[in-house]
């Protein structure tokens, strides 16, 4: 059975970063599935894979060929999806991405979504870890996974705001169907200890298992060239914080 | 029989990823790719033979892709031709009972790897995964007295074989989407949408796809298969109380159990007094033009007003909550293919709008002597105009040409 592990917060706190050094560190001990759940899709550039085609673009390329009559009745839409989602799944060296692309349009997706959720659902099953780097927002969390969350890393800097978002995420998790094991917050580029105020805002929202990641000078100059975030050196600041993160959630 | 590798249900859904891949055949990197299961009489199979055409497994490079056609030939007295695909389709599953050896899709989409550990336990020969595929396929179908399966390899006689099998292919299709109503015993149901409209449940028949468009009767005969506690389930059709407006005992019960009682009658094939209920989700609106008497259709997609002078949005307020709104019916644009649209009202004949991009994408549904007289928002934009422009063409329904089925 895969650990789930999504990475969620407030936008520009460095989820994307967060998630693919944990698909690189975890495929060290598994195989992994990455999910990128941000419309944005930049989590192939962050792991070093080129990327072709998202879920949404799938769905839509469904939707339209289901217009035009082109799906022989003897292939069920779920088998359909199935197989397409297999062709756009990119294989890499111990793991596997998929982008889920743009949100739907107008229109009624219940079914699409549905048949989605199933399709990643068991999909997922054949894989040791599912990281999903979600968008700042968690509906798809319900909306295309059904899967229950071992662990949930809520990504904020050092900001209230982004502890204030943090906070929402995880009051809005709660009223979903969605079952969660552990909530981690994350407290990324923070240099010298947490200022009290921070620590204060922590306290009060209830978090409880808190981590620390340090400003990482190298990302900076990797992120001006363009380079991976999975390039980091083996000793890099970040790398180890992610490494001591990982300790402390039991991964 | 002893093979070089495990067989058994254990394997099914497991994948093998690009990693792990000794080889593949198909998939979306090669072109020309099939399965194919073909009936043949006693004298023309050879039984338990498995030939390979071209390159074996073991003639492959690590990591490379194939073409591939799989030709399962088969005899025996209680097979009917009808029999192919059903027989075609468990390919899908016993070659995924062979551990390490992966296999996804139909007819000319295969997509097949194996594994690098059941290639180094000496899986390395198409001869070997056919006597597999035989022991599976004699082991489980009694009815097949005679079987032989022909592996093809070779690039240029997969590519020329091709084209016969998308015409088999091609003829079972025809066959399937002619399927009715009556041919078969149960429909499926779809409560998808109850999160926004309790008291909706979509019928779903090989005539009736539900509103969404997303699901046709082969969609929910898979579903219900792969989920049977799910979402969309099996609905015994019961006896058919009236042919005409398309009204079935078991599918009332259904109905009334899945509409908390709400509705204990449904007509799936009229618009009047007890028409199919209609969630948010339908792709258009079927709607009664009083000045007329006759419908029009309107999509989604369709910005302003119509011939009646509301917007989609506006009638779809109207339309939507699961309930039975008589003139009013939400429904799926494929529903225009169907034989069976709205029959009990005049169906096709009796619709008078619609707009012009819904016209010409269906242009090959709509006969062709009817096909002029279909205003779109090109042509009309009231009812009045609606009237008068049905006079000038001579609509059929005006004209009093269409007779209603009884």
């Amino acid at each position: 059975m895969a650990t789930t592990i999504v990475v969620a917060g407030k936008g520009g706190t460095g989820k994307t970063t967060v998630s693919s050094l944990l698909v690189q560190l975890l495929s060290q001990k598994g195989v992994v599935l990455a999910i990128d759940a941000d419309p944005a899709t930049n989590l192939h550039q962050a792991l070093g894979v080129p990327l072709d085609q998202t879920i949404g673009a799938i769905r839509e390329e469904m939707t339209e060929a289901v217009m035009r009559g082109a799906i022989s009745p003897a292939v069920s839409k779920q088998e359909y999806l199935d197989s397409r989602i297999m062709a756009a799944l990119v294989e890499a060296k111990r793991f596997d991405l998929l982008a889920m692309g743009r949100p739907e349009g107008p229109g009624c997706y219940c079914a699409a979504n549905h048949m989605l959720r199933l399709s990643i659902d068991r999909f997922g099953h054949n894989y040791d870890y599912v990281v999903i780097d979600s968008e700042a927002g968690m509906e798809h969390i319900s909306r295309q996974t059904t899967r229950d969350v071992d662990i949930l890393l809520i990504v904020s800097d050092v900001t209230q705001r982004g502890i204030y978002t943090a906070a929402e995420i995880k009051r809005l998790i709660g009223e979903m169907r969605t079952r969660v094991g552990k909530i981690c917050l994350v407290v990324n580029r923070s240099t010298n200890g947490l200022p009290p105020e921070i620590e204060k805002a922590i306290e009060s929202h209830g978090f409880e298992l808190v981590a620390r990641i340090p400003r990482d000078e190298q990302l900076s100059i990797m992120d001006v060239k363009g380079l991976p975030v999975t390039d980091l050196p083996e000793d890099s600041v970040l790398r180890t914080a992610m490494r001591e993160l990982m300790g402390k959630v039991g991964l | 029989m002893d093979f070089h590798v495990d067989i058994g249900p254990q394997y099914e859904g497991e994948t093998v990823r690009k990693d792990d891949m000794h080889v593949e055949f198909g998939g979306p990197k090669v072109s020309a790719k099939f399965e194919l299961v073909t009936l043949k009489s006693p004298d023309e199979v050879e039984h338990e033979k498995v030939e390979v055409i071209g390159p074996d497994i073991k003639d492959m490079e690590e990591g490379s892709s194939h073409p591939l056609a799989i030709l399962i030939d088969i005899a025996g007295e209680e097979l009917e031709k009808d029999m192919e695909p059903v027989i075609e389709r468990r390919m899908h599953m016993y070659c995924n009972y062979i551990e390490g050896f992966y296999h996804m899709n139909q007819r000319n989409d295969i997509w097949i790897r194996l594994n690098k550990s059941s290639f180094k336990k000496g899986l390395d020969s198409f001869k070997e995964i056919g006597e597999i595929l035989i022991f599976l396929y004699t082991s489980e179908l009694y009815v097949i007295e005679k079987i032989s399966i022909t592996f093809v390899t070779d690039p240029d006689k997969v590519s020329e074989l091709l084209p016969e099998a998308l015409k088999v292919y091609e003829a079972r299709d025809e066959r399937l989407r002619g399927l009715k109503e009556d041919d078969v015993d149960v429909f499926y149901g779809c409560v998808l949408c109850q999160s926004f409209a309790p008291t909706h449940c979509c019928v779903i028949t090989p005539e009736r796809i539900a509103n969404c468009g997303a699901i046709n009767w082969f969609d929910g005969r898979a579903a219900h298969k792969l989920d049977p506690e799910g979402p969309i389930f099996e609905v015994e059709k019961g006896e058919l109380i009236d042919p005409v407006r398309g009204e079935y005992t078991g599918l009332n019960q259904v109905v009334a159990e899945r509409s908390l009682g709400t509705y204990d009658r449904v007509y799936l094939h009229s618009a009047f007094e007890h028409p199919h209920t209609s969630c948010g989700c339908f792709q258009a609106i079927l709607f009664y033009i009083p000045e007329v008497d006759a419908f029009g259709i309107v999509h989604r997609d369709f910005v302003g007003p119509t011939v009646i002078g509301e917007t989609f949005s506006r009638m779809a307020g109207v339309t939507s909550g699961g309930r039975q709104v008589e003139g009013s019916c939400g429904m799926a644009l494929e529903l225009i293919r169907s034989p069976k649209f709205f029959q009990a009202d005049g169906g096709l004949r009796r619709v008078a709008w619609m707009p012009k991009e819904i016209k010409e994408r269906y242009k090959d549904a709509i006969p062709e002597d009817l096909y002029d007289k279909i205003a779109t928002e090109e042509d009309v934009s009231t009812a009045d105009e609606l009237a008068a422009y049905m006079e000038k063409v001579g609509h059929p329904w005006i004209l009093g040409e269409v007779e209603l089925p009884t």
